[in-house]
This record gives C-alpha cells, structure tokens and sequence, in this order.
C-alpha cells in the first residue's frame, strides 16, 4: 500500500467513527498532534498543582485541608496517567519533564495566574473545574483511544473536584461578608482567564486536531455549553461578572470573541503569564537539587546491606 | 483530672499536624511523580489523625477540632520542633519522616495498651495506617542507602541532622506523670525514648548506615543558641535542651520556622473565627 | 515451562483485563496458546501475555484498606448540595 492509500483509508477510518490504537499505523502528523495536545494536558495538570499547593497551607479546617491535598493529589496523579499514554507515541516522561522545565512546552493559561487566599481554591475548584470537565468530557469520544481510557477516569475525579469546588463556593456565598468578598475577588481576577480558557474560535479549516477528530468540538461551542451552564448559577448565588459581561440572548448567555481582550493569552502563549517564570523556576531548581533521587530510583543497589 | 488526657492527646495532635503540614508542602513538587501521589496520603494520613486525636481531646475540654488545630495561640502548640523543620530537600525529607514514623510506632504500640477506651481504640487504628508509612519511609531509606554514594552521603547525613530532633519526640509531656499514673500513657516518655533509640540505630546499623549519630546528638545537646542564633558552648550543662538542638516544643518553645508556619496555616481561619468554611 | 498470565482487551472503551493463564514454554507459543484458549469467539481486539514470575502482588492485601476517615475521597461527602445550594440563594436574597 502505498502513503497516500495508508492515509485514505486511515481518514475513512476515523470518519467513520473507528478509533486509533497506539500500535496502529498512523501519519507522522497525527501522532505528532496527539502527542503535543496530550503532553500538555499533562503539563497542565502538574502545573495546576502548583496555584493550589500554595492555597493548601492556609486551609481553613483540617478536612479542608485533607480534600484539597486529596484533589492537588488527583491532579498529580492525572499528569501521571497522560504523560504515560504520551510516552507510547514517542517521546519519554523525562523528556517531556524537562521540555516542561525549560519553558520549551506548553500549559493552560489559568496555570500561569497567581492566587492570593481562600476565594481562589472556591473559583479554581468550581469554575475553572468546570470549564475542564466541559472540555474534557468532550474528548471522552477522541479518536486516540488509550486517551479516551484515561480520560474516563480523569473525567470521574473532575467530578468529584467541581463538587469540592462548589461546596466551598457554598459556604463562602452563605457566609459573611468577608467570606463572601473573598469569592467575588476571585472571580473579579479569575473572569478572563476563564474565558481565555477555551481559546479563541476555532478554524475549522486549520484545525487538524479537529479533523482527525482528536478533538470533537470547537473553542466557541464549548465556551457557550460552559457559559450557559455557570452564568445562571453564579448570578443566583448574588455574584455580578467583570468584563467581559456575559449577556443574554435569545436564551444563550453570550460573550462574545470580539468582547474578549486576547492580549493576556497571547502573552501566556509564549510562557510570559504573571507566574510562569516563578513556577517554573521552582520545579526547575527542585528537579536540579534531586537528580541524585533520579539516580538512587535507577541505578541498582551498590551498597548491599 | 482528665485534663491530663487532653493535654497528652493535643501535644500528640499537634505533632500529626505540624508534620502532616510539611509533608503536604511536598504536593505537586516531589522528585518523582508516583511519588508525589503516594506521599500526599501520607501527608493527608497525618492529617487526618490529628483530627482525629483534636476530636478525642476537644470532647473533653469542651472545643471543636478545628479550633484546636487552628485556633490557638503559637506558644499554645506542644508538637516537638522535628515536625516544625522546613522540609530541606527530599533527604531530609525522608530521613525526618522514616524518623517521625519509627518514633509513632513506638508510641502508639504503647498507646494501644492505654487505659483510656477512647485513645486505645484511636491508636490501634492508627497503627494500621502507619504500618504503610513504615514500609514506605523503611522502603526508600534503603533504597537510597544501598544506591549511589551521593545519596546515601546525603541520607546519612540528614538523619544526622534529625536524630536529636527525633529524640525530642520523647521530651516528657506536659501532665504526662499523671497520665502515667492513670494508665493512659502505659509508658513514660524517657522509657519508649530509649526503646526508640534502640530500634532506630538497630535498623540503620542492618542498612549499613552510621549508627554513631547519637554520639553527635548528645554533643548538640551541650550547645544552646545565642541571640544571633550561633551555637555556642553553654556554660553549666542546661537545664533542659533548647529549642536550636530540638527540645522545647513539649512546653510550647518553637522555632522561628515555626512561627511562619503558623502565620501560614491559621491565616484564612483568623479571617473570621467561628465562620463556616 | 512457565505460566504465562492472560491479558485481552475487548474493543477500545475498556482497559486490558486478566482473562486466565496458560502453561507454554515461552511467550512466543503462549501467545498462540493464548489466542486459542482465550480469544477464539472474538472476545478481544488485542492480547497480551505476562510471565507469572514477573508478576509481584501486593502479600499484605490489609494495606489496601482505608484505616481512617477518608470520605472526602468521595461524591458521597457532598450530598448535600442541594439543601447548601438553597441556603446561599437565601442569603444572596437577603443581600438583594
């Protein structure tokens, strides 16, 4: 079979809804999109450990403080499945690790934000759990298979997070008004890089992730689900929204592309948010500090007791 | 007189926090990401019986358990100034935790021979959780022991470090005599003290790692801090061990780390005390 | 000759599942063995085998219980949403 007829029937493969296994064949391009788009799934999710690990040491109960440990775990724990199916499409944890480290890859754009107190881990773990699981839940149907197996359970503990989320929103919203304060700050700060979140509209004609149908819908469809399912609820709860406003009409809450100052994301896009350089350079030096944990972890014993 | 029950159960609470705190520091940041996952349980472990032992002491003196853990003043904490160590690198980590886990185990299989219902029960249950954190911190020490010589030079020497801190585990505790008296503490502190010396440069010894670091804590023992926080010799042997060479938390004498922790882990809780979170 | 362990995976939802062992020389023929033994009414898409010597459990299966209080880990420990939901509506009423 010759390339182009490989190709042909790889495309009617996926058109007709078949999925990818790591040992089919597949265009250098695929595996090249899927691994890029899985390994920063995966650098996002150690990322977005860190806004959180700094939240944890002001939990304000102790079974604050064990849930959020146990979701900043999860999240580890999620970078640890995906960077595993990254690695069969070819290219080892280390590397991504150290591509990660030197600001040679990417993660999300809420990543790159600083956080000041306890509102932050209520809008992290409400909104912008949501506005995850509203993507994520949206690649369970990806073509790339092993992807879709982990993001079954990723999806279940996305879940379990926006409950935790919510909860915490609950008690601030029901709580004083300083407690309440606390949220709408967050939210005041959190607004636009929530709505930078899903990325400007898509191309359709450029976006080979979506026709190889890695990914299943586009930037604006998703931002619209999330918006019509969060706006509503936030306004109930007496919050009001920074600019961009979200507007209502005809029975949408729209915020527009053109509404959105993409400024902010361009300059994520080239790992130079607020806290990129600071994080960075704090895994950075606590992975150059362990390499004799790396070494200790591979080399076999040469002290027998 | 139960009081004494509650101050025992509290100082212990404090350690399980204090160190439960540290090692959640590690979140997101461990030298391994397997790791990361698995330490975090342990950190959430400690966590957890603090509350647990806050809730025992707070159904006697008549306070809830966050107030306990996150209510009082820093002088008010009893946890040993080991747990209130920065975290250092992951040597010290390990060494601080294999330590702090060696040391639990020595006391809670005293603790699970209590005359206290309540505490005997809590302790059996702990000790089940603690019998992973054993094999964990057992696990990795000897890992690094028998592997390269940068890391067993560096586990060698933060055990160094942490073994007269360890020891201070086993300051007595405040009402501790009567306590003893009531059977609610099988064990004087002084006693399960030297049982875990015993055990600790026992294991070490079978890893082949220097067992002579008690030598090195009594010696730091004869060292107080001056005010610009030099060890100088003391004159007189001191009346009791101060805080720079681990002694003190028992009687809510702590480090100037310890003080920043606190700032840290009460900040939201003092924003409004008694509110809901 | 060894115990090969048997894994299959049936379509591309779930993950591989241990199905039965088969006893072969190598894992050359256990495969062959395997497919067989395991998969011959097309219970699976893709097959692994696994040699029982490389296989290490866990002897103390007592250290997978949770021995304290871990029900944050779980849905369950917030089902009372609903009623927490009405009760910030009130107060955002309250505020209105």
């Amino acid at each position: 079979m010759t390339y182009e007829e490989k190709l042909a029937r790889f495309g009617e493969r996926l058109e007709s809804g078949d999925k990818v296994e790591t040992e089919d064949w597949m265009p250098d391009d695929y595996r090249r999109g899927v691994l890029k788009f899985i390994e920063m799934h995966a650098n996002s999710e150690i990322m977005g450990a860190l806004p959180e690990r700094e939240c944890l040491p002001h939990a304000p109960t102790l079974k604050r403080k064990m849930s959020l440990a146990a979701k900043i775990q999860d999240e580890v724990g999620h970078s640890q499945l995906l960077y595993r199916v990254a690695e069969d499409l070819g290219k080892s944890r280390e590397a991504m690790y150290t591509d990660l480290l030197h600001g040679r890859s990417k993660f999300h754009n809420v990543f790159h934000y600083p956080v000041f107190g306890w509102g932050d881990v209520a809008v992290i773990g409400w909104l912008i759990d949501g506005a995850a699981l509203v993507t994520q839940a949206a690649l369970l149907d990806s073509s790339y298979a092993p992807y879709t197996r982990v993001l079954k359970r990723i999806c279940a503990e996305e879940q379990l997070h926006l409950r935790h989320g919510e909860d915490i929103t609950l008690e601030l919203a029901s709580g004083t008004d300083v407690q309440r304060g606390m949220f709408q700050d967050a939210l005041d700060r959190w607004w636009l890089p929530i709505m930078h979140f899903f990325g400007p509209r898509t191309d359709r004609g450029k976006d080979l992730l979506l026709r190889w149908r890695v990914k299943t819908r586009t930037n604006e469809d998703l931002r619209q689900e999330f918006l019509d399912r969060y706006v509503p609820k936030v306004l109930e709860l007496g919050f009001t929204f920074p600019d961009p406003v979200p507007r209502e009409e005809d029975g949408h809450w729209v915020v527009g592309d053109s509404d959105i100052d993409w400024a902010p994301l361009d300059r994520i896009k080239r790992n130079q948010g607020p806290e990129t350089a600071r994080r960075l350079e704090l895994r950075r030096r606590i992975h150059e500090q362990h390499r004799w944990v790396r070494e200790a972890l591979s080399e076999p014993a040469v002290h027998a007791a | 007189m139960s009081e004494a029950l509650a101050a025992v159960a509290v100082a212990l609470a404090d350690d399980e926090l204090v160190i439960g705190h540290r090692h959640s520091e590690w979140t997101g940041l461990a030298p391994h990401i397997e790791e990361d996952v698995a330490f975090s349980s342990i950190a959430q472990d400690e966590i957890g019986h603090a509350a647990a032992l806050y809730t025992l002491a707070g159904a006697i003196v008549g306070r809830n358990p966050d107030a306990l853990a996150l209510g009082r003043d820093p002088s008010e904490y009893r946890n040993a100034v080991l747990c209130e160590r920065p975290n250092g690198d992951w040597a010290y980590t390990l060494a601080r935790h294999w330590l702090y886990d060696t040391a639990e185990d020595v006391r809670l299989e005293a603790l699970a021979r209590s005359a206290d219902d309540a505490l005997r029960a809590l302790a059996t249950k702990m000790r089940r959780e603690e019998r992973y954190h054993l094999l964990h911190a057992g696990t990795w020490l000897e890992r690094v022991a028998q592997g390269p010589v940068e890391g067993r030079t560096r586990i060698a020497e933060a055990l160094a470090r942490a073994y007269r801190d360890a020891l201070a585990l086993f300051e007595p505790l405040e009402r501790e005599e009567e306590a003893v008296r009531a059977g609610w503490l099988p064990d004087a502190s002084t006693e399960l003290r030297s049982r875990f010396a015993q055990r600790a440069t026992g294991q070490l010894d079978r890893l082949g790692l220097p067992t002579d670091i008690g030598a090195v804590a009594d010696e730091a023992a004869e060292f107080v801090a001056s005010s610009s926080g030099d060890l100088l010799a003391a004159g007189p042997a001191p009346p009791e061990p101060a805080v720079a060479s681990g002694g003190g938390g028992r009687r809510g004498r702590h480090s100037a780390d310890f003080e920043a922790l606190w700032e840290e882990m009460t900040r939201t809780y003092r924003v409004s005390p008694g509110a809901t979170w | 000759m060894d115990t090969f362990e048997v894994f299959r995976r049936a379509g591309h939802k779930e993950p591989f599942t241990h199905c039965g062992a088969v006893i072969a020389p190598d894992p050359e023929m256990a495969l062959l063995l395997a497919k067989e033994c395991f998969l011959r009414r097309r219970e699976g898409t893709r097959l692994w085998v696994v040699r029982r010597s490389d296989v290490h459990s866990l002897e103390d299966a007592s250290l997978l219980e949770l021995a304290a209080d871990k029900s944050y880990r779980f849905a369950s420990d917030y089902r009372d949403v609903v009623a927490k939901r009405e009760r910030a509506r009130r107060r955002a009423e309250a505020l209105r």
